[in-house]
């Protein structure tokens, strides 16, 4: 626990801070650059003796210390400002790797970690939670409510806007209960309990501040909040987050994708519906079936985006 | 008023008038999603099946303890229970089978199907009929459930649960995840279809 | 103000009704989920090895389970080894040794583990033992479990177990290696890849392509796209003549994989997630095995 909590402090300073946290140190900038290379630029001009000898570097994955990187060339570049190291294998580029370099800064080691980029890894969830996994196209969840509400574009986006909200908000809470108090107590096969019941409460809690706060809004959206709770997304999110692990920003980013993919997929679709109606369709096919074989060709569309790698 | 309803009504309103899938339209997720197989298709059916009558049997017999304000909180709590009770049984039991249907068991807790016939049917109810009601609905989602199945896995691997009795893979298209989509829609079309075509026949004959 | 008091009495009530329903269900089912794990676990264990239930292991095949922990004491990390000891007499209980090598390779210290051969494959109790057994202040966390199979004494397998990032969420597998670190067999346990695509990835044709590839060929292994060879098909399916088959199994020994049709991803990061175990364990098990040898340490295996 003391864990993710120092993680978030952590997070929150490196966002906040950028730029201070390294320049106390000595590497500038560092990156993986092609499969067996990873760059590192310095504050300053180096030793060239220093940084050019592959003996006194130490590199191996976060996960496997023991295991150390074979190296093949560190060559001095920018005019002894930055060092590119090669190594004898392709690099793992999803793993933190980790870099020692003896003797650069008096008689100690300089350790730094290279990895990907955070806030890459976080678009890339939100993206891969609204496009390439979006929940109704290719998870196939939360189709009851999918299809009772995307007759019409405004309803698609009432609908599309009012759940992410209740999402957010419930996917947060699913997520500090589940950490703090299903896990520490040993309690995982209540999710199913837990989760419904936050759902619940969120739904209501949105419905009361809002009816009380903005009435005119009220009127125009409050009709999907008793919808929300009937759509399998917003129960699935918290069991996926149970199941990976993430922290909390991962689970917002996870949210706000499942949320704002829901609204895609409605909008998308009501585009379609409001044209279909006015158009010839076999009496057998009105409604519903024809809106099942636009979803199919949809989700096929989408598998489209499947292996898309931004980050 | 519905108390001359015998079990066979009961049961075939579940499994053809009202049925929950093609009928009703409410809990297509798992219709879409994991059934690319009988025996998957199966699976969950009986999961639905167990939840939607323990649940309507509780509820029936609870109605009366049940203050009508907290109506629908006493609901979900109670499928969620039995739905917590399902999953840790399969996935004691069967876990082969309990990995294959993933997130599906646990997500059974937010089908409209089971808080509908709760609130239409068995808080009104006694016992035996909302027993039979239950499990007219189980029925009926198990047939849809097993039909799709069915008709995915014979025409995508050319297997019926395992066997295989085509000798070839007709078209791989069936199992792929979006063809879900396609079989449900068009079996609703051919439905529909039928219906209508009864209708005409018997406009004619009278 | 009668009517709150009689709702929330009633939801109190009811809210206990479903916990003792909930609460009775996991204590039954808690037990049996356990051994049926366990069991699941050493039917595939057992086959690939090439044992059923038709032929069942002779009592000479023993496993012995060993747990590699990563213990974080301040700056400095140890890569620790949970091992059964030699017990001296046949037939006794193993008793556990927790042995930690610095990130140089060399052995740090060797501690008893108080924990029994049942004890140890639940991970709560496993890693409670391990906390108490290096003290305090340090963290311990859980990396992998190997095993190490040994018929009357002499080792004749590896048995890995993993999790690697697949499509789209993680593929669970479980691999064999000979002595030799030569590949035997792959198992895929879990999986969430897609029906018909990467979900393929648990068919004969794809993992048994695995089987006979060598450390040296597994070190470079790649996936290529072109269409399975029909002879090679049929080989990797077991329907053709034992000899056919080996021989058939040996002329593709040291080619490439081949790609699932529409599951590239997924076929390269089975073949990616293999490579890396099997690496990786070749390499720590070296090290393992010469410190046992310096210290003099008798263990089981």
């Amino acid at each position: 626990m003391n864990m993710k909590l120092r993680q978030l402090l952590l997070l929150a300073f490196v966002l906040l801070l950028p730029g201070v946290l390294q320049a106390a140190d000595l590497i500038k900038e560092k990156s993986f650059s092609g499969a067996n290379e990873i760059k590192v630029l310095f504050t300053g001009t180096v030793d060239a003796a220093i940084v050019g000898d592959i003996s006194r570097y130490i590199v191996y994955e976060e996960n496997d210390p023991d295991i150390k990187l074979a190296l093949t060339a560190a060559t001095v570049t920018d005019g002894g400002r930055g060092v590119i190291l090669k190594f004898a294998e392709p690099l793992n580029s999803a793993n933190t790797h980790v870099v020692s370099i003896r003797g650069l800064n008096g008689a100690g080691a300089v350790d730094f970690k290279v990895s990907k980029s955070y806030l890459g890894y976080l678009l890339s969830i939100l993206i891969s939670a609204m496009l390439i996994n979006n929940f109704v196209f290719t998870k196939y969840l939360g189709l009851c409510v999918f299809f009772g509400t995307s007759k019409r574009k405004s309803t698609a986006k009432g609908m599309g806007v009012v759940f992410t909200i209740v999402m957010l908000v419930s996917a947060s809470m699913s997520w500090f209960f589940y950490q703090y108090i299903l896990i520490p107590f040993n309690l995982n096969f209540l999710q199913i309990v837990v989760f419904i019941g936050l759902v619940s409460l969120t739904v209501q809690a949105v419905d009361t501040i809002l009816r009380k706060v903005n009435p005119v809004l009220f009127n125009s959206f409050g009709v999907f909040l008793v919808l929300v709770i009937a759509n399998c997304i917003i129960i699935a999110v918290p069991l996926i987050l149970a199941n990976s692990n993430y922290n909390y920003f991962e689970t917002f980013m996870l949210a706000l994708g499942a949320g704002g993919g829901f609204l895609l997929a409605l909008y998308l679709m009501s585009s379609v519906r409001e044209r279909l109606e006015i158009a010839k369709i076999p009496s057998s096919f009105k409604g519903l079936p024809i809106a099942f074989i636009v979803a199919g060709q949809f989700a096929m569309a989408f598998l489209g985006f499947s292996g898309l790698k931004l980050f | 008023m519905t108390n001359t309803k015998s079990i066979g009504q009961l049961l075939s309103r579940g499994i053809l008038s009202e049925n929950p899938i093609f009928k009703l339209a409410l809990s297509m997720c798992p219709a879409v999603g994991i059934s690319t197989t009988v025996m998957n298709g199966v699976m969950l059916g009986v999961a639905v099946f167990f939840v939607q009558v323990f649940s309507s049997v509780t509820i029936s017999l609870f109605k009366d303890q049940i203050h009508p304000r907290i109506r629908i909180p006493t609901y979900t709590l109670t499928i969620a229970t039995w739905v917590t009770v399902i999953d840790l049984v399969l996935a004691a039991y069967m876990p082969g089978a309990y990995a294959k249907m993933g997130i599906f068991v646990k997500l059974i807790v937010a089908f409209a199907i089971i808080t509908m016939r709760l609130e239409m049917f068995a808080c009104k109810e006694n016992v035996k009929d909302s027993f039979w009601d239950g499990v007219g609905m189980g029925l009926g989602f198990l047939v849809g459930m097993v039909v799709i199945g069915f008709v995915r896995e014979l025409l995508g691997s050319g297997t019926i649960l395992g066997y295989d009795v085509l000798g070839f893979k007709p078209l791989l298209f069936f199992i792929l995840p979006c063809a879900g989509f396609f079989v449900v829609g068009l079996m609703m079309a051919f439905f529909n279809w039928i219906e209508v075509f009864y209708k005409q026949k018997r406009g004619v004959r009278s | 103000m009668k009517d709150i008091l009689s709702i929330v009495f009633r939801l109190t009530l009811t809210c206990l009704m479903a916990a003792t329903v909930m609460g009775a269900a996991f204590i039954f089912t808690n037990k049996a989920k356990k051994h049926n794990e366990h069991v699941r676990e050493e039917r595939t264990m057992y086959a690939l090895l090439g044992y059923s239930e038709a032929k069942p292991a002779p009592a000479s095949i023993v496993l012995h389970q060993i747990y590699r922990y990563i213990i974080t004491e301040g700056e400095r990390q140890y890569v620790s080894y949970l091992i059964p000891l030699e017990s001296g007499k046949p037939g006794a209980p193993p008793t556990y040794s927790l042995i930690s090598l610095d990130l140089q390779g060399k052995m740090v210290d060797q501690k008893p583990v108080a924990i029994d051969g049942e004890k140890i494959r639940e991970r709560e109790d496993r890693d409670r033992a391990v906390m108490a057994a290096v003290g305090p202040g340090k963290d311990v966390h859980f990396a992998d479990h190997t095993i190490i199979v040994t018929e009357n004494g002499k080792r004749i397998a590896y048995l890995l177990g993993g999790k690697f990032p697949g499509f789209k969420t993680f593929i669970n597998v479980m691999l064999a290696l000979d002595p030799s670190y030569t590949m035997v067999g792959l198992e895929i346990l879990e999986h969430e890849e897609d029906p018909g695509l990467g979900a393929e990835i648990e068919q004969d044709y794809f993992k048994n392509q695995f089987q006979g590839k060598s450390i040296k060929t597994l070190k470079d292994l790649k996936v290529v796209k072109e269409p399975l060879p029909a002879e090679y098909q049929q080989a990797l399916e077991g329907g053709m003549a034992e000899a056919d088959m080996a021989r058939i199994m040996e002329k593709y020994k040291d080619k490439d994989i081949y790609a699932l049709t529409g599951a590239t991803i997924s076929s390269k990061s089975v073949t990616d997630g293999v490579k890396g175990m099997a690496k990786k364990f070749a390499y720590r098990l070296d090290i393992l095995d010469n410190i046992l040898k310096e210290q003099q340490i008798a263990v089981s295996f």
